[in-house]
């Protein structure tokens, strides 16, 4: 178990390899840079020429890349043009922000949505298989954006239950820290109960279309404990791998919740550094990303045993 | 769940969500977080929106773009133009308690002039740009001497800029004993409190805090006295969440959309303030491009467009036409600056076939930017272009991406928005100047460039008026660029917030700001 984990950790710094190079040389490809956006439409020629040199862009860009990625080995990721913060502390920052919303609501939609699957699978074709897959289908169908949008209206605005705008951290206030995060959970949550939820239903009419389904049946066991002891176990995998992947997907960035509810996660930090050509913040949160898509794949894999004995470490 | 259940809960969310009652604090959104508490060092309009209610340069912009004194109680001009001696308030003290003194003033001074400060207009003072500060002196604790190169009439316009932060005195306790900037102890009405990046800023009243005099606030200068505890600049990047936060009584005021008005006010709790700003919305030209670089085709493109239609559309009739580089309310708007480009798709046409124009596509970039008019513009000016037969392609870019070909010059045609620039002069050598040089310019004709020289050299403002009329006349004939209007600014604010004025810098002022009960 261990040299698996070793090994796949180890594989995992070619792909982190390409991904270091390929993000320095792409945002480099395209056009602006850092200066010019700091200044504007103020940009003298020499302002321009000094902060360039102070941003050590008038380099080439192999000494810029061997500099870069000689202070990420040491595990600094440089400094933030925009903020002129460590990159590293403050990818991480972020990143707790987003990761404690996305967690929560992947948690909360896997608790509804499996069992709702499930639910769907074995009342296939009934009134409650159409309605459960009708309100999956409608959920995947509304753009994140206008589904926060509404529940910040009606929570925030109509009802004036929950805050409209702002942030608490856990540390300054668990209670409040709740409040705020009440809608944006909530938003995540809807949306991905649809993905989940439909795979989960695939899945299980797979299995129980089996033999042992219905001998499990004609043994005379309820339905039961069809369901959880036999149907369950074995139709979760590739409802596990969809959650892996959700799970690195939404964990690189929820950009748009984010800027709906204000929230001060790694997706807004990534997109403001690109609209603003922050480089070093650009490449620090891409590197990031990928390893957690490494990390969070590698724990899927290796949990992955406890639905399906066939599959070992080895 | 039924409504006995519903109706609890909501009020048991409402009292946990609400937080400790605040004390009297001015809640203010902003797009994006500021950049950095070093004044005039790292920068954009809303790190200096926040910045200067803690820091205060020696002069700062009046409501009309002129002049005033702030730290400085007066000003005086030696005959030879070279030598401004400044008198300082005597009743003007530092955060900390300690009291202004000409020594701070050349200290601070100092520190902007080193290069290790970063300073982003040392530049406008240390030659490169033509202007020097030879020498600053404090002959006493309450005067201090500036010495320029050659006589120039917008020294105290560069002083007072506010993306230098109006060179901001600062204390010798703003940095570490190593030099490195530590936090802003200022002369301000407000003292930083608290910065959370990415979520807000919160700015506290300083108890000290004398006024300039006054009665009322004229700028940045005026009446300055803080009368709420705190100023929260909260960041809230989406305009609908902006807009939901203003309605819900979660803000107190903020910048919102043109398309956003009428919703406004028809809410009983908020008043909408509308402005008209020195920002500059105007399509570029670029005069060495082979097609773009004939006159007679933009000339024929100026005639082609409607510009009440396009103004009126764009700023939902909140804006009008403005053809002058000089903003409308400067005191230099005559009715000269007010002669504009008529609108004449004949006229068009034939200005056309004189150019000898036979078609050839003109690309007009634009961009998406929330916010901005350009896109809007370029795709109505499209239109009344093609319909005198120019053959027009619009080409969105990501705005970075157009701030890169705005600088190589690297464009035909453009829509673009530039930033304010009070002076006429300042605002004429935004757009003049000497493109092979400075690619980013779009007006090179030597005589206007000696025009704008001149203006910038003299204070007489009879004289300056006559060189900016002459400008005008010359820019319009030339069409370097087609300015189209002045930004309105429309605000946004609680009623119970009283005070609150929104002016032509387009930089929330928090002090005279009072919360009523």
């Amino acid at each position: 178990m261990l040299g698996f984990i070793v090994k796949r950790l180890l594989m995992a710094v070619p792909t982190l390899l390409i991904v270091a190079v390929s993000v320095f040389v792409l945002v480099r490809l395209v056009p602006g840079d850092p200066a010019s956006l700091l200044l504007g439409d103020m940009a003298t020629p020499s302002a321009l020429a000094d902060l360039q040199r102070r941003l050590g862009l008038d380099r080439s860009l192999p000494a810029q890349f061997g500099i870069w990625f000689g202070h990420v080995l040491q595990g600094d990721l440089g400094q933030s043009i925009t903020s002129q913060q460590p990159v590293l502390p403050l990818v991480w920052d972020r990143f707790l922000v987003s990761g404690r919303l996305v967690v929560v609501a992947v948690f909360l939609a896997v608790l509804v949505a499996v069992p709702a699957g499930m639910v769907a699978a074995w009342r296939q074709n009934s009134l409650a298989d159409l309605v459960l897959v009708g309100t999956s289908t409608l959920l995947l169908s509304i753009p994140t954006f206008w589904l926060g949008l509404l529940i910040l209206l009606l929570f925030g605005l109509k009802l004036g239950w929950l805050p409209v705008v702002g942030h608490v951290s856990f540390a300054q206030s668990p209670g409040h820290a709740l409040m705020y995060m009440i809608m944006p959970v909530l938003t995540l949550f809807l949306h991905e109960i649809g993905v989940v939820m439909r795979m989960a239903r695939a899945s299980t009419l797979e299995v129980l279309r089996l033999d042992y389904i219905t001998h499990a049946r004609a043994k005379g066991l309820s339905e039961r404990e069809v369901m959880w002891r036999h149907a369950f176990r074995n139709s979760f995998g590739p409802t596990w791998t969809l959650i892996g992947l959700v799970l690195g997907n939404l964990l690189g960035g929820i950009a748009v919740v984010e800027t709906v509810f204000s929230i001060p996660g790694l997706g807004r930090l990534l997109v403001d550094s690109i609209f603003g050509r922050d480089y070093p913040v650009i490449q620090g949160c891409l590197l990031f990303v990928a390893f957690v898509y490494v990390v969070v794949n590698l724990v899927v894999d290796l949990l992955y045993p406890l639905f399906d004995p066939r599959v070992t470490a080895s | 769940m039924s409504r006995a259940i519903l109706l609890p809960l909501g009020a048991a969310l409402a009292v946990i969500g609400a937080g400790p009652a605040a004390a009297q604090t001015v809640n203010v959104a902003i797009n994006a977080d500021i950049r950095s508490i070093n004044p005039g060092v790292n920068r954009d309009d809303y790190t200096d929106s926040v910045v200067l209610h803690i820091v205060e340069g020696l002069v700062a912009l009046r409501e009309n773009g002129s002049i005033g004194p702030l730290l400085a109680e007066k000003v005086a001009l030696s005959p030879d133009g070279l030598t401004y001696t400044f008198s300082l308030r005597r009743n003007a003290k530092f955060h900390n308690g300690a009291p202004l003194t000409a020594a701070d003033v050349l200290w601070s001074w100092n520190r902007y002039m080193d290069p290790k400060t970063d300073w982003r207009c040392l530049s406008e003072f240390d030659g490169r740009g033509g202007l020097k500060v030879e020498a600053v002196t404090a002959p006493d604790a309450h005067t201090v001497v500036m010495r320029i190169n050659k006589p120039n009439a917008l020294f105290l316009d560069s002083l007072a800029r506010t993306d230098c932060a109006m060179a901001g005195v600062l204390h010798k306790t703003s940095v570490n004993p190593d030099g490195s900037f530590k936090s802003p102890v200022g002369t301000g009405p407000f003292k930083l409190g608290e910065w959370k990046r990415g979520e807000y800023v919160t700015l506290t009243r300083f108890d000290g805090y004398v006024s300039p005099p006054g009665s009322s606030p004229d700028g940045y200068t005026g009446a300055k006295r803080p009368l709420v505890e705190a100023v929260k600049f909260i960041v809230i990047p989406d305009p609908a969440t902006t807009k939901a936060a203003l309605l819900s009584g979660a803000v107190d005021t903020a910048e919102v959309q043109a398309t956003d008005l009428l919703e406004m006010q028809r809410s009983p709790k908020v008043e909408v303030k509308t402005t008209t700003t020195a920002n500059k919305h105007v399509f570029l030209f670029q005069t060495r491009d082979p097609l773009m670089g004939n006159a007679k085709l933009r000339q024929a493109i100026a005639a082609s467009l409607d510009m009440r239609q396009i103004v009126g559309n764009v700023s939902r009739g909140l804006a009008r036409p403005n053809a002058s580089v000089i903003h409308l309310t400067s005191a230099y708007y005559d009715d000269a600056q007010r002669q504009g480009y008529t609108y004449d798709p004949a006229a068009a046409k034939r200005l056309l076939s004189e150019a000898g124009y036979k078609g050839e596509k003109i690309k007009l970039i634009t961009n998406k930017r929330s916010g901005r008019p350009s896109f809007d513009m370029a795709l109505i000016a499209q239109q009344m272009m093609q319909a005198v037969g120019l053959n027009v392609d619009i080409e969105v870019l990501e705005w970075g991406t157009q701030i890169d070909r705005y600088n190589k010059g690297n464009y035909q045609m453009m829509a673009f928005s530039y930033s304010a620039r009070l002076d006429p002069a300042l605002s004429y050598e935004q757009i003049a100047g000497p493109k092979d040089t400075q690619p980013r310019k779009v007006w090179e004709n030597p005589e206007a460039l000696k025009l704008i020289d001149k203006a910038s050299a003299t204070s007489n403002v009879a004289e300056r008026g006559k060189i900016f009329d002459e400008l005008h006349k010359r820019f319009m004939a030339d069409v370097p660029m087609i300015m189209v209007f002045n930004s309105v600014d429309v605000n946004a604010q609680q009623k119970r917030l009283q005070g609150f004025t929104p002016w032509v810098a387009s930089k929330p002022r928090l002090w005279e700001v009072r919360v009523a009960k």
